[in-house]
C-alpha cells in the first residue's frame, strides 16, 4: 500500500448519513472521500418504495432520494468510491488516521473519519430460515419480492413501520392473503400506519395475529417450497401451523460494525458508542453517524441530521485537533441518550 | 445492455443457456428491485473478466415470467450458474464478487 491518498475527511458508508456528511464536508471545501462497500451507494433506504415522512418531500422513492443526495455530494466535490469494504482503521505514527480496504489493497489517509456504515436486515434465527431463504421463499425485502407472490398467501413477521407498511403493500398489490404476526399486543409502528393496517384488514385480505412469534419454517418434501410455518402464541405458549407460500421477515436491523470491533467502543449489541453532543467515538477525530450509533432514532431524517452534525464536528476537530485529544479523550463516551 | 452481457428472454433462454455446453452466469432481476441495481455492475464486470470463458446474461423477470417461474424465482436478485445447461449453483440477494468468482472458477475447473 504505497503512497495512499490523503483526505481531510474520509466517510465510511455512502447511504443517507454518509452522503449527508459528504454534502457538508464537500461544501466546506474539505477534500472528502466516501467509501462504500457495495457496488452502489444508498444502503437500506434503497429498499423503500415510498418515503412519506422525509420533511419537504411528500412522496419520494428511496432510490430517487439517494440519487439526488449523491448528485449533491459529488457536486460539492466529495468523491464516492464504491466496492470499498473497509477492514481496518488505525492511527499512523504521524497522527493521521489510516483507513484500510484489504480486498482492493487500498489505503486512505484521513485527518478525520466519519463512520456511517449503517445497518442491515435482522434475521430471526428460526429453523428453516436459512434453507428456505436459499430456496427464495423467505424474503427480507417486500419491494423486491412482493411481485412474485401474486395471488399467494404470505406471512409477514414484525411490528415496526416496515412490517406494517409492507403488510399493507403486499395485501393491496399482490397477495390474495397476508397474515401479519407480531410478538407483542401493540405495534411499534406509527399510529397512522396501524390505522391503515386495520382498515386494510376489513377488506378480508389481511389477518393480524397478536402476540405470535414464528418457531420454525418447514419445507415441503421437495425442500424448494414452504409447507407451513409453526407459530406460537407468546401468552399461552400454544402452537399452531399456518400454510403459506412465502415469509417476509421485517424485524428491524443489526448494525454493520463488525469490522470496527476492537477499534472503537461499542455497546453489547454492536452499536458504536459516542458523545451524543458531538458524535465523537472513543477515538479522537473519529465520528459516527446514522443507524449504527448507540441512541440512533433509525429514521432517514435523523440519519441525515447525524451526518450533518458529524461533518460540523469534524470541522471543529480539524480546526483544532489538539483541543479534542487533550480534553475529550478522557471523557467517558456516553452510550446513547 | 452492456457489452458481453446477453439479454435473455422467454424466447431465447433455451437456446442461449439450456442448450449451451459451457458455463453460463444468469442474473434474474427486475426494474422494481433496488438490490438488483447493486448487483448489476458486478455482473457487467464479471462479463468482461470472463469474456470467452463464461456466457453472462440477464433475465428481466417482469416480462419473462415463464423463465423466472421455470427456475422457481421468488426472490431477486437470484444469480444462477449453469454448467452444460444444468443448474450448478444459485445465489440469492446481493452477493460479493469474490463469491461469484470462486463459484465460476469451480464450474470452469
Amino acid at each position: 500500500m504505497s503512497n495512499p491518498k490523503t483526505y481531510d475527511v474520509v466517510i465510511v458508508g455512502a447511504a443517507a448519513a454518509g452522503l449527508a456528511a459528504g454534502i457538508y464536508a464537500g461544501r466546506d471545501r474539505y477534500k472528502t472521500a466516501i467509501l462504500e462497500k457495495d457496488p452502489f451507494p444508498g444502503g437500506q433506504i434503497m429498499l423503500t418504495a415510498h418515503i412519506a415522512n422525509f420533511p419537504g418531500h411528500e412522496r419520494i422513492t428511496g432510490p430517487d432520494l439517494i440519487q439526488k443526495m449523491r448528485n449533491q455530494a459529488e457536486g460539492f466535490g466529495a468523491e464516492i468510491l464504491v466496492g470499498q469494504a473497509v477492514t481496518g482503521l488505525r492511527r499512523g505514527d504521524d497522527g493521521v488516521l489510516e483507513v484500510e480496504v484489504e480486498s482492493t489493497g487500498s489505503s486512505y489517509r484521513a485527518r478525520a473519519v466519519i463512520l456511517a456504515p449503517g445497518s442491515q436486515y435482522r434475521q430471526l434465527g428460526v429453523p428453516g430460515e436459512t434453507e428456505l431463504r436459499q430456496a427464495g421463499r423467505v424474503s427480507y425485502c417486500a419491494v423486491c419480492d412482493g411481485p412474485f407472490y401474486r395471488d399467494k398467501h404470505v406471512l409477514v413477521v414484525g411490528g415496526g413501520n416496515t412490517a406494517v407498511e409492507d403488510a399493507i403493500y403486499l395485501a393491496t398489490q399482490f397477495a390474495c392473503r397476508v397474515t401479519l404476526i407480531h410478538r407483542r399486543r401493540e405495534f411499534r409502528a406509527q399510529r397512522i400506519l396501524v390505522e391503515e393496517l386495520y382498515e386494510t384488514a376489513k377488506t378480508g385480505t389481511l389477518d393480524v395475529k397478536l402476540p405470535y412469534v414464528p418457531k420454525a419454517i418447514v419445507a415441503d418434501d421437495t425442500g424448494a417450497a414452504i409447507d407451513h410455518v409453526v407459530l406460537e402464541n407468546v401468552e399461552t405458549s400454544e402452537t399452531e401451523s399456518l400454510a403459506v407460500d412465502g415469509v417476509f421477515i421485517l424485524v428491524g436491523t443489526v448494525p454493520n460494525t463488525e469490522f470496527l470491533r476492537g477499534t472503537v467502543d461499542m455497546d453489547d449489541r454492536g452499536y458504536i458508542a459516542c458523545d451524543p453532543q458531538t458524535l465523537q467515538t472513543s477515538v479522537p477525530g473519529v465520528f459516527v453517524a446514522g443507524d449504527c450509533r448507540a441512541g440512533a432514532a433509525m429514521q432517514l431524517a435523523t440519519a441525515c441530521a447525524d451526518g450533518v452534525l458529524a461533518a460540523l464536528q469534524a470541522k471543529e476537530y480539524l480546526r483544532n485537533p489538539q483541543a479534542w485529544t487533550e480534553t475529550r479523550a478522557e471523557r467517558t463516551p456516553v452510550q446513547g441518550y | 445492455m452492456a457489452e458481453n452481457v446477453v439479454e435473455l428472454t422467454d424466447a431465447n433462454f433455451a437456446a442461449e443457456v439450456e442448450q449451451a455446453e459451457g458455463v453460463c452466469l444468469v442474473d434474474f432481476w427486475a426494474e422494481w428491485c433496488p438490490p438488483c441495481r447493486m448487483v448489476g455492475p458486478i455482473i457487467e464486470e464479471l462479463a468482461g473478466e470472463y469474456a470467452g470463458k463464461v456466457k453472462v446474461g440477464k433475465v428481466d423477470c417482469d416480462p419473462n415470467r415463464e423463465t423466472a417461474g421455470k427456475f422457481g424465482i421468488t426472490a431477486i436478485p437470484s444469480l444462477i450458474i449453469f454448467k452444460g445447461g444444468e443448474v450448478a449453483k444459485r445465489f440469492i440477494g446481493v452477493t460479493a464478487k469474490d463469491s461469484l468468482k470462486a463459484a465460476l472458477d469451480e464450474a470452469l475447473a
